[in-house]
């Protein structure tokens, strides 16, 4: 089933006037279905960052239209795009982005409370997501209180916890060491089999991509080339260091 | 000259932020400039500072003032070089020496400070001859005339000598901060500074018994006792105000914050976590300005109610414009001329005759003090319908009142529970009848110079004058003298006629008062202790109001990533206006009440030692209340635009 349609987005920077436009997202267009676990690899400044924010409605396409729920997203006004995120995305950002005036677990249930949801309801899925991603120990600490992957997984089950369309993930494991960046992808296969999430992961490391199902490859702002995990990782591996030379981005 | 080159950059970049700082800093030199001109000012000389009283009051007053000045302005610049840490860090990240950064941001504060100077001096001229002519007018019932406006050299020359210390103190405190910064908070931001208030419920109930003792100290009845605990008192209340605000608020927060169902809505959610992550930072100043927000309202409060009973107490004491008794023959003609000289129309005139009487009675005893009588002592005393026509001729409260036969109403200044109880019941032994006392009256209006009065049904006045009981003349056969009194058109106010009259009646009479005279004396003094009042509110509302502001700002510009990040995660406008009224409301409102409620109890101990004296009612607390109410409104509605532009500011930021 397909969960996101984008038709033709271009995304320039600079305005109309101004003199130095900037194209950061020339036509592009894919879909994404339910369930997928999806990458979107490129060098430094292809356009990642931009495209994830325009399918998360955080900003605005130049052209082009994206659908989710049979909904042209573009055509909704500021507060119905409030409403959308909070329904139907859970971002995960490369600095966490949580809260540090809050506890973990606070930060956690801000998306519901921010719904009005039940207390018993929100404690209820609190609990059992915590669980599941193996932070109930420290739900009472603050966000400097705790490690880098501690962090990065309570932001997992932030997004996690309004059981969103799709998940988007912006670098999640730039920050971390090896071991929590594994960590970290391991979760985000098991929210992709467990709770059957729809997750778009941005990545410039080859290994975080090779936990995703298929990739897509952007350079200068524009598509240029799909890859399909197969049977074999190893070979999946080798095939994404192949495309990511010819693009320019480092390899770990 | 490379610092100075930066040093303007930097003010020019960070524009926004040195707009309120500049504000504070020109408001701070306009309030001592405004003070030292008035000092200086020829008009205020003549009319007040030839007293060595009210000149002490005056100084006493400017001390105050400037160490509020200096600690707001230390404050307030320790705040600002706070906001300005990454950019501070990332100088010293390029290797610039604390040294440096602190000639930079010193050379910034004089450049600041100097336009602060000059505007701040610009605005004291422009405004000197208004600020001594409210001055003069609340003061000085007959101050009509016009002042000049002058410009004062002496004291543009002092302020700038004390300012140019407070900004070398300023600039060395800031100096103090700077070195304090560790290169680590930089790549920390903010995170690790503030950390969670630990607040606890010890010291949330001891703050409050601090407190609630010091409230019940204040509110005790007996004057005397107010006040000699009122060190005490202060002492209690402002270490109760402190403790609450670093212990007690925060554990009020995280009880708050234990009520999941209201807590985990949204906006209390956001707004809870972030202001209650503020509270050890704005904690002492949130207390320090609780207390001078009380201090302030007290001030204000108190002169407001004093200036507003000034007429009325003047007429409970004197009753009359003006009553004299004796010499009646010889200067009536005068009074009569003088009153036409100056056009001004008679509204009532009386003369009645005067009596006494000694009956016998018990000796009264309260607290080893004889208070009632003795065989030397006499009452005044009058027949029901002579009183009432006295009462209704009077300018005070006082009501008519109906006597009946063989009972007594007894009237004195000086009457307490404790006598009251005393006297009532008492039986007045004369020749061939016996009267009892059934009700007490404290009032001095018509007495005419006795202690003790007595009011009579007529019947029986009639009936002791006849039987010799009642005295109109004295031992030697001279009657005595007759009481006049005269109520005139614009008695408070015209110092002519007043002159010429106590002219005429001094030396002539037996005694003599008039309103004009007890009005004036009072509103010297009182009208001083108002302005004074006036002046410290305003200075106190206006720069802790901007002190708020300042902190709120300079938060804005740390919270701003909470807030985008918030809107990533589907926060919507409408939620977002709300969580930041949640978020700066109180900060605001819990000083505003915490002072108010404060100041209503001191206002309690101010009633106790000086109102219930000055006005004759049961409950002149209610009397009191109400007048402090109008500043307290005033006070609230200052606190309230300074709230609504904190907003603004805030909302602007934070987009
Ligand atoms: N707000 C902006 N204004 C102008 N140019 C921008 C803006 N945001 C990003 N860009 C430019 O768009 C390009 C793509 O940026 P981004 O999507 O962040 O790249 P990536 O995430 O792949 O590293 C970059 O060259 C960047 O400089
Ligand atoms: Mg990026």
């Amino acid at each position: 089933m397909q969960i996101l349609k984008v038709e033709n987005i271009s995304k320039i920077y600079g305005g109309k006037k101004s003199t130095n436009k900037y194209v950061a997202l020339k036509n592009i267009s894919f879909e994404v279905d339910k369930g997928e676990f999806v990458g979107v690899m490129g060098a430094s400044g292809s356009g990642k960052t931009t495209l994830l924010n325009i399918l998360g409605s955080i900003d605005k396409p130049t052209t082009g239209r994206y659908i989710m729920d049979g909904k042209d997203i573009a055509t909704l006004n500021k507060d119905e795009l409030a409403k959308h995120r909070i329904n139907n995305i859970g971002f995960i950002f490369q600095d966490y982005n949580l809260l540090d005036t809050m506890t973990l677990k606070e930060n956690i249930i801000l998306p519901l409370a921010l719904k009005g949801h039940k207390v018993n309801i929100i404690e209820e899925k609190l609990f059992k997501i915590t669980k599941d991603l193996g932070i109930t120990k420290i739900l009472d600490k603050y966000p400097y209180e705790v490690s880098g992957g501690e962090q990065q997984r309570a932001a997992a089950c932030r997004a996690l916890i309004t059981s969103p369309r799709i998940i988007l993930a912006d670098e999640p494991t730039g920050n971390l060491d090896s071991k929590s960046g594994k960590d970290l992808l391991e979760l985000l296969t098991f929210i992709n089999k467990e709770y059957k999430a729809t997750i778009l992961m941005v990545t410039h490391d080859v290994f975080a991509a090779s936990y995703c199902q298929r990739i897509m490859f952007i350079r200068d702002g524009e598509i240029y080339n799909q890859l399909y995990a197969g049977d074999n990782k190893k070979q999946f591996f080798d095939s994404i260091i192949d495309v990511m030379s010819v693009l320019g981005g480092e390899g770990r | 000259m490379k610092l100075t080159t930066l040093a303007i950059r930097n003010i020019k970049r960070n524009f926004q932020k040195y707009i309120m700082h500049f504000f504070s800093l020109s408001f701070s030199v306009f309030t001592a400039y405004s003070f030292l001109a008035l000092m200086q000012n020829e008009y205020v000389i003549t009319a007040f500072t030839y007293s060595t009283r009210y000149r002490a009051m005056l100084k006493g007053f400017g001390i105050i003032i400037m160490v509020f000045v200096i600690f707001f302005l230390i404050s307030s610049n320790k705040s600002f070089i706070r906001a300005r840490k990454k950019e501070i860090s990332t100088y010293a990240l390029f290797g610039m020496t604390n040294r440096n950064i602190g000639k930079l941001l010193f050379l910034e504060t004089m450049i600041v400070g100097f336009a602060a100077l000059i505007i701040g001096i610009g605005l004291g001229i422009f405004f000197s001859k208004l600020v001594a002519m409210i001055l003069l007018d609340i003061s000085l019932a007959s101050f009509t005339g016009d002042i000049a406006f002058t410009i004062d050299p002496k004291a543009i020359y002092l302020t700038i000598i004390i300012f140019i210390s407070i900004f070398g103190v300023m600039g060395l405190s800031g100096l103090q901060v700077i070195n304090k910064f560790q290169l680590v908070d930089l790549f920390k931001a903010d995170k690790v500074s503030e950390g969670k208030s630990g607040g606890s419920k010890i010291s949330l109930i001891i703050s409050l018994m601090l407190i609630g003792t010091g409230y019940y100290l204040a509110s005790l009845d007996d004057p005397l006792t107010v006040v000699g605990v009122s060190i005490p008192v202060l002492i209690l209340v402002i270490l109760g105000t402190y403790l609450f605000f670093w212990g007690g608020l925060p554990e009020v927060l995280s009880f708050i914050k234990r009520n999941k169902s209201s807590y985990y809505r949204g906006i209390n959610l956001i707004s809870t976590s972030a202001f209650s992550h503020r509270m050890r930072s704005i904690g002492s100043t949130m207390a320090t300005i609780a207390i001078l927000s009380a201090v302030a309202t007290t001030a204000i409060a108190t002169g407001f109610t004093l200036y507003k009973n000034i007429e009325k107490n003047t007429y409970d004491i004197i009753g009359y414009d003006m009553y004299f008794y004796g010499g009646q023959e010889k200067i009536l003609d005068d009074i009569y001329r003088a009153f036409e000289k100056h056009h001004t129309k008679i509204i009532e005139e009386y003369t009645t005759q005067r009596y006494i009487t000694s009956p016998q009675m018990e000796k009264i005893v309260v607290d080893d003090s004889r208070y009632i009588y003795d065989e030397t002592d006499y009452f005044r005393v009058y027949s029901q319908s002579v009183y009432n026509k006295l009462v209704s001729l009077s300018k005070s409260d006082l009501k008519p009142v109906h006597i009946n036969s063989n009972e007594a109403m007894y009237v004195s200044p000086y009457i307490f529970e404790e006598l009251d109880e005393a006297v009532v019941g008492q039986l007045l032994t004369f020749s061939d009848q016996t009267i009892k006392i059934t009700s007490t009256l404290r009032s001095g209006i018509v007495s005419f110079g006795a202690l003790r009065t007595l009011v009579l049904n007529d019947n029986d006045f009639e009936r002791l004058l006849q039987s010799g009981d009642i005295l109109g003349v004295n031992k030697n056969g001279i009657p005595y003298d007759k009481v006049t009194i005269f109520n005139y058109e614009n008695p408070l106010k015209s110092r002519a006629l007043d002159n010429e009259l106590t002219r005429i009646l001094s030396g002539n009479v037996g005694s003599y008062r008039t309103a004009y005279n007890h009005y004036n004396e009072s509103l010297e003094t009182f009208g001083l202790i108002c302005f004074i009042g006036f002046f410290m509110s305003m200075v106190f509302i206006l720069m802790t109001a901007s002190l708020l502001y300042f902190k709120q700002v300079m938060a804005a510009e740390e919270e701003r990533h909470h807030y985008r990040m918030l809107r990533k995660i589907g926060m919507d406008s409408q939620v977002e206006k709300r969580v930041i009224v949640k978020r700066l409301l109180p900060v605001f409102l819990i000083p505003l009440l915490i002072g108010i409620t404060h100041s209503i109890f001191a206002m309690k101990a101010a009633d106790t030692i000086v109102f219930s004296n000055m006005i004759p009612l049961e409950n002149s607390y209610i009397i009191v209340l109400a007048f402090s109410a109008v500043m307290y409104s005033a006070y609230a509605l200052v606190y309230g635009i300074f709230y609504f532009i904190t907003k603004g500011q805030y909302s602007r930021i934070v987009k």
